[in-house]
């Protein structure tokens, strides 16, 4: 028997276009290779990444996503909804040195049969020569770039003054700043000494969202240039009230520097890959990155979901991909840059590469500053009329 | 009399045990970190000028996720299909000996109800050399545990550093001895084994409070910061819980920590522990009462690797350090 590879296609189709533009393709008897499974959904913008990645997981070779063309869509705006959520989505996996030709977006009319046939045979025979997907199998020995924790030099003294000031005139009940060994929780005014400005590597707005430091009432927060941004995303998303956290800026704003992202994106796909998998290799799941993070907020992590299971929690090469793609994605428009995950890694994961990714791609296509307002509109959560995509067959 | 190796012949007997199909890992600097992880160029193995790697050696026997068995379903019946066996021949090169100590620990755990066959084959197949640590940070403790930076339980063998490149190999066990045996120059000088950290803590104290002082607002007081993450856990070389999950048709154990919200949380959405002062109580417990009290010895053996990893400066030992002292601020 002649070895023939047989790649197999998962198609993720809108119930109202592509998939009435496949049944047409059935009724009006036009052939297409029988690699593809159609997975129907209601709308091409309910099509969750964690499925593309779940698919590639049980064994899928490629991807197709398809649904109603711009103006066509049954729900009015699903498909650029979807549409703008592959403009972030593909620079994350750019990065991560992903084979962007198993991934495929197209728009299929209910009356589009030939065009769906014509798409079908098309991934096949590209997929075909591209031989069967298999995930990146990391080195035995890694050498990942990881990173030294900064010792940042803050002026402790302003800040124990600022607190001071705060506490004495009643503005605020709890001071939350930087000790010599992590953070500090000053109630009383006797004890801002203890803010000393030694350990900045933590954002301290993350402990907004913690019920006990909730019931010690109105607080104020030392913020690094970049932490400060946090705050602006969770009054955007309802976390907090405007002008409820007071904040006690330490540190001068530099500029961000994307030097190591083009650095790796200089890498040709496979060698970004494979160094990204032997950084996830070392990842054991401890979730520091996730813990650490002020936009980590959810009561119930999707990776803590068991009913079923979204992303593996198993600390595989797989699982880990998962995990770390599926978190970079929910930063998108939402991370401010602060790197408390980069600090938190035990076993020093670049993750500020992947956030770099999705900050760029959000700044470029959108022009969206994260962490400037408070009222702007999410760009994941909004789309416009002019949204490019070349990618889209 | 003691027998001697200098570090170049080390790393040649290290390549010699790699030729010969040994699994052989150790501290290597992977750029930022040092970690230990598998040895497959003996130049990387670093023997000095490091406190301690950012992991714990208890991944090669205890590894962060390990398939139990896997399954297929047919029909309506459910086959069980055989795992490969995973392990080799493996020599820990130059561990801790807060990591090899670890091992004779976890051995009661893992041998206590039920005889863990995946554990206890890697346990019989592997050497341990441990290194004896010639410096220490402001996070090590492990005299406060009763042990010391050349203490030898649990190896092997034991390399002292006598000079910059020479160390002196103190055989614990036959299989140490056989490792290193015609290896050495025999010689009459003898290593000193560097001091170790002041004792930070008494761990019978410890225990007392701990047994006694279920509840108390040390526990919410300390921790406040704790952000709830298992970084103190996974690079613990004593935790050892796990979860049990079936991923793609595999019954499969991944590494769990008692500070994520989740690991005690009950299907009804009822969680006995419902916050972090109840999970850092809960760690501190186990390593200094509830271990000590079943199989009599402390779940703990001074690396620490828990406040060293530890995002917000936490860890056991500031914890340990105010129970003793009682130096916290009243709620």
């Amino acid at each position: 028997m002649s070895e023939v590879f047989e790649p197999r296609i998962v198609a993720f189709v809108c119930n109202w276009c592509t998939y009435l533009g496949a049944d047409l393709a059935g009724t009006t008897r036009l052939e297409y290779p029988a690699n593809v499974r159609i997975v129907r959904l209601p709308c091409s913008g309910r099509i969750d990444f964690n499925l593309l990645i779940k698919a590639f997981e049980v064994g899928a070779d490629a991807i197709l996503v398809s649904g109603c063309h711009p103006g066509d869509c049954h729900y009015n705006t699903g498909n650029y909804h979807a549409r703008r959520r592959w403009m972030v989505f593909r620079p994350l996996l750019e990065v991560l040195g992903f084979d962007m030709r198993r991934l495929h977006f197209s728009w299929i009319s209910a009356a589009e049969s030939r065009k769906f046939q014509q798409t079908i045979k098309q991934v096949v025979e590209e997929t075909r020569e591209l031989g069967p997907y298999q995930y990146p199998v990391p080195p035995a020995a890694t050498s990942g770039k990881g990173h030294e924790p900064q010792k940042s030099h803050f002026d402790a003294a302003a800040a124990q003054q600022r607190a001071r000031e705060m506490l004495e005139a009643k503005e605020v009940d709890v001071v939350i700043g930087y000790g010599s060994s992590g953070p500090v929780f000053v109630r009383r005014v006797e004890d801002v000494s203890r803010i000393t400005c030694e350990d900045t590597r933590l954002n301290l707005t993350t402990y907004l969202a913690k019920k006990e430091v909730r019931a010690m009432g109105r607080p104020a927060i030392l913020t690094k240039p970049m932490d400060a941004g946090a705050l602006v995303v969770l009054e955007r998303e309802s976390q907090i009230e405007s002008g409820a956290v007071k904040t006690i800026p330490i540190g001068e704003p530099g500029a961000g520097d994307f030097s190591d992202l083009d650095a790796l994106l200089a890498l040709p796909p496979d060698a970004r890959m494979a160094w990204w998998a032997a950084e996830f290799s070392r990842c054991t799941r401890c979730y520091a990155c996730r813990q650490v993070c002020p936009m980590c907020y959810c009561e119930r992590c999707i990776a803590d979901k068991n009913r079923p299971v979204v992303i593996d929690t198993s600390p595989t090469p797989v699982g880990n991909f998962a995990w770390h793609v599926t978190r970079a994605f929910h930063l998108a428009g939402r991370c401010v840059g602060c790197g408390a995950c980069n600090h938190a890694c035990p076993v020093g994961i670049d993750l500020r590469l992947l956030n770099m990714a999705v900050h760029r791609a959000v700044d470029e296509h959108f022009g969206f500053n994260v962490g400037a307002d408070p009222k702007a509109q999410s760009p994941i959560g909004s789309w416009a009329p002019a949204d490019h995509e070349e990618f889209i067959r | 009399m003691s027998e001697i190796i200098s570090s170049d012949n080390l790393r040649k007997l290290a390549d010699e045990w790699i030729g010969q199909g040994i699994h052989v890992a150790g501290p290597q600097r992977s750029a930022g970190c040092v970690l230990y992880l598998p040895l497959l160029e003996p130049a990387n193995l670093l023997l000095d000028g490091f406190v301690h790697p950012a992991n714990s050696a208890k991944e090669f026997l205890f590894p962060k996720t390990e398939a139990l068995y896997a399954y297929r379903i047919e029909g309506h019946d459910v086959k069980l299909v055989e795992q490969p066996e995973t392990h080799v021949p493996q020599i820990l090169l130059a561990i801790r000996p807060c990591d090899a100590v670890a091992f004779p620990i976890l051995d009661h755990i893992f041998n206590w109800d039920f005889a863990d066959e995946l554990y206890n084959a890697r346990r019989r197949d592997t050497t341990i050399v441990a290194l004896a640590c010639s410096v220490h940070d402001a996070n090590c403790f492990c005299t406060s545990v009763g042990l010391g930076p050349a203490s030898q339980r649990g190896a092997d063998a034991l390399l002292v550093p006598l000079t910059e490149d020479t160390f002196e190999v103190r055989s614990v066990t036959d299989k140490g001895r056989s490792l290193f045996a015609g290896k050495t120059k025999t010689d009459n000088v003898a290593a000193m084994a560097a001091a170790g950290p002041e004792p930070r803590f008494a761990a019978e104290a410890v225990r007392r409070f701990a047994a006694a002082n279920f509840e108390h607002p040390l526990w919410a007081e300390h921790a406040l910061a704790c952000v709830g993450c298992g970084a103190c856990a996974h690079t613990c070389p004593t935790c050892h819980c796990f979860d049990i999950v079936d991923e793609h048709s595999a019954r499969v154990r991944n590494w769990d920590s008692c500070q994520f919200s989740l690991f005690t949380l009950h299907a009804s959405g009822h969680n006995p522990r419902p916050d972090q002062g109840s999970r850092q109580r809960q760690r501190i417990l186990h390593k200094f009462s509830i271990y000590p009290e079943k199989f009599g010895e402390i779940l703990c053996t001074g690396c620490g690797n828990c406040t060293r990893n530890c995002p917000a400066g936490l860890g056991v030992l500031p914890l340990l350090i105010a129970i003793e002292h009682e130096e916290y601020l009243p709620a």
